[in-house]
């Protein structure tokens, strides 16, 4: 079954197409990141998905039910980001309980171990809290939540790194424990690649990339050679990268479909390029990088 | 897979309910505050008069729980905008909800708060004659309190439900505001200009429009004017605030 289902999804924010034309599918109880560049509508499409905001165009489809407005939606799913509020006359305690009360698969167990494993006052009040334990608290409420649809949007934001470990392994001994499906956006594919089985690559609105995390790894290859070699050699292929290194060398990334002894016993090197990277130089608008705004201002 | 929970929207706006009467416990702390600010100013007389002749003079004084009703109407109609606001409205959405669970809790919360109001209104304007009669006893009293306990009875009935139009008005004005920001503006201005602008042509719409409610003598009627009027104003809050986003 799948869990969601979106068809030609638009969503425009005044003049800005926040969405454009997406269309994927997700299976049920599957981990999937989602990976996109600041303003890419990762945000944007996980509002719609949780039934906050409706869409322009289009067809949505969660657990087959149009999720704004559907209570359905609503009790099997989850979102969990810096944007969730809570009311400041109840303590964390109190509101505890209260998740308890809304959500039928809640685990008291699994929150109060992990409110008193990231040492939580019982007393305190969400507002109060800093950034990082705002967003600390919001994870254990999606985790003990065990919603068949579980949603993180940037879910580590300001939490330190040994915060940030904690949670990802966290999250994946619950995922085995209780298999859900689960979406995650982060800008840090290189920290949640390991515990991804998809990746859904939106860029500009548009979905880019969805596959399988082993996929991705494969997908594209690293060459580094002298640049005048390196040229020649590509000729025919999709430059997916490119960067000068020195004077005479080049690294260019290219798409993973040839028999790599060739271009080895031309010299040169053939290296992997991480998911994490790739999905940076998939999504630049550009040829070219921040250093090119820096040098041709320098040519003026 | 897990399966899926089901759930109806009877049971999720009753959880909703209870939720609020837990969170929103300013509501009712912010009204005691109020009824005693209140019941201070209604000590020294809601309204008298005198006159006398010779040697004679004689001092009338009016004690009665109008202040009061006027402090728990404007803060009901305070608090049903402020339950439309993010911070209130979002604390739904961290949870299991919908527009329209979330609208009928409301109702539901503020039907409470009028009751809550209406009675503790009622129950302030006596509070003031015993307190004038056991403290201020300087002047003979000549008390209301015999009046029947079927009047006591319309009378609260009569408050909740004035109380509850002012609630279902301030959340009509609360949902405005949410679909277009600059309402918060436009509405009051727009209110006391045609309020004036009327009153310049000597109609008076706040009396034409209080005669209709307040001067209603039937208390049938009057309940059927009120229910009607806040019904109203309910559905139309409902609807406008049936496609709002959240968490933008």
């Amino acid at each position: 079954m799948n869990v969601v289902e979106c068809k030609g999804l638009a969503k425009h924010q005044g003049s800005v197409k926040a969405l454009d034309d997406l269309s994927f599918t997700i299976k049920e109880d599957t981990i999937t990141g989602l990976i996109g560049r600041n303003g890419a509508g990762k945000t944007t499409l996980l509002k719609i998905l949780a039934g906050y905001w409706y869409e322009s165009s289009g067809e949505v489809r969660v657990f087959d039910e149009h999720p704004f407005n559907s209570l359905t939606v609503s009790a099997n799913t989850i979102l969990i980001d810096d944007q969730m509020s809570f009311s400041n006359s109840l303590t964390l305690q109190e509101l505890l309980q209260e998740a308890s009360n809304f959500y039928m698969n809640w685990d008291m167990e699994l929150a109060q171990r992990l409110f008193s494993y990231f040492n939580f006052d019982s007393k305190q009040i969400h507002e109060n809290l800093s950034k990082g334990k705002k967003s600390t608290f919001n994870i254990i409420i999606g985790l003990a939540a065990k919603c068949a649809l579980t949603i993180f949007d940037e879910p580590t934001t300001g939490m330190d790194a040994a915060v940030r470990k904690d949670f990802y392994r966290a999250l994946l001994k619950d995922y085995l424990a209780h298999p859900r499906t689960i979406i995650i956006s982060s800008h840090h594919l290189d920290e949640v690649e390991d515990l991804l089985e998809d990746v859904l690559l939106i860029n500009e609105g548009k979905r880019y990339l969805h596959l399988s995390i082993d996929d991705l790894k494969e997908y594209a290859i690293g060459l580094r050679g002298k640049s005048a070699i390196v040229r020649q050699w590509l000729n025919d292929k999709e430059v997916i990268h490119s960067q000068s290194i020195g004077t005479d060398r080049s690294y260019v990334v290219v798409k993973n479909d040839f028999d790599h002894d060739r271009a080895t016993r031309l010299g040169i090197e053939v290296s992997p390029v991480s998911p994490s990277d790739l999905s940076v130089y998939l999504t630049n608008q550009k040829q070219g990088g921040i250093d090119d705004v820096f040098s041709k201002r320098e040519f003026r | 897979m897990m399966s899926l929970v089901n759930v109806n929207l009877g049971n999720v706006v009753k959880k909703q309910y209870l939720f609020k009467l837990r969170s929103y416990v300013g509501v009712f702390t912010s009204l005691v505050v109020l009824q005693l600010i209140a019941l201070l100013f209604s000590l020294g007389g809601t309204g008298g008069g005198g006159g006398g002749s010779g040697n004679f003079h004689v001092m009338i004084n009016y004690y009665s729980g109008d202040v009061v009703i006027i402090f728990t109407i404007l803060w009901v109609f305070i608090n049903g905008i402020l339950i439309t606001t993010k911070a209130y409205r979002e604390d739904d959405f961290s949870f299991v909800t919908n527009r329209l669970t979330n609208n009928l809790s409301n109702i539901l919360f503020l039907l409470t708060a009028s009751l809550v109001g209406g009675v503790t209104a009622i129950a302030s304007g006596i509070l003031l004659k015993v307190i004038r009669y056991f403290f201020f006893n300087a002047e003979p009293i000549i008390t209301t309190f015999s009046i029947s306990t079927i009047e006591i009875i319309y009378g609260v009935l009569a408050t909740i439900l004035y109380v509850f139009l002012f609630g279902s008005l301030g959340y009509l004005v609360g949902s405005l505001v949410q679909l277009y920001k600059k309402l918060a503006i436009i509405l009051p201005v727009a209110f006391f200009g045609i309020l004036f602008a009327l009153a310049s042509r000597d109609i008076m719409l706040v009396e034409g429009v209080g005669e209709f409610y307040f001067k209603e003598t039937s208390f049938l009627l009057f309940t059927v004017k009120v229910i009607t009027t806040s019904g109203i104003l309910l559905i139309v809050s409902l609807t406008i605030s049936n496609r709002q986003e959240v968490r933008l």
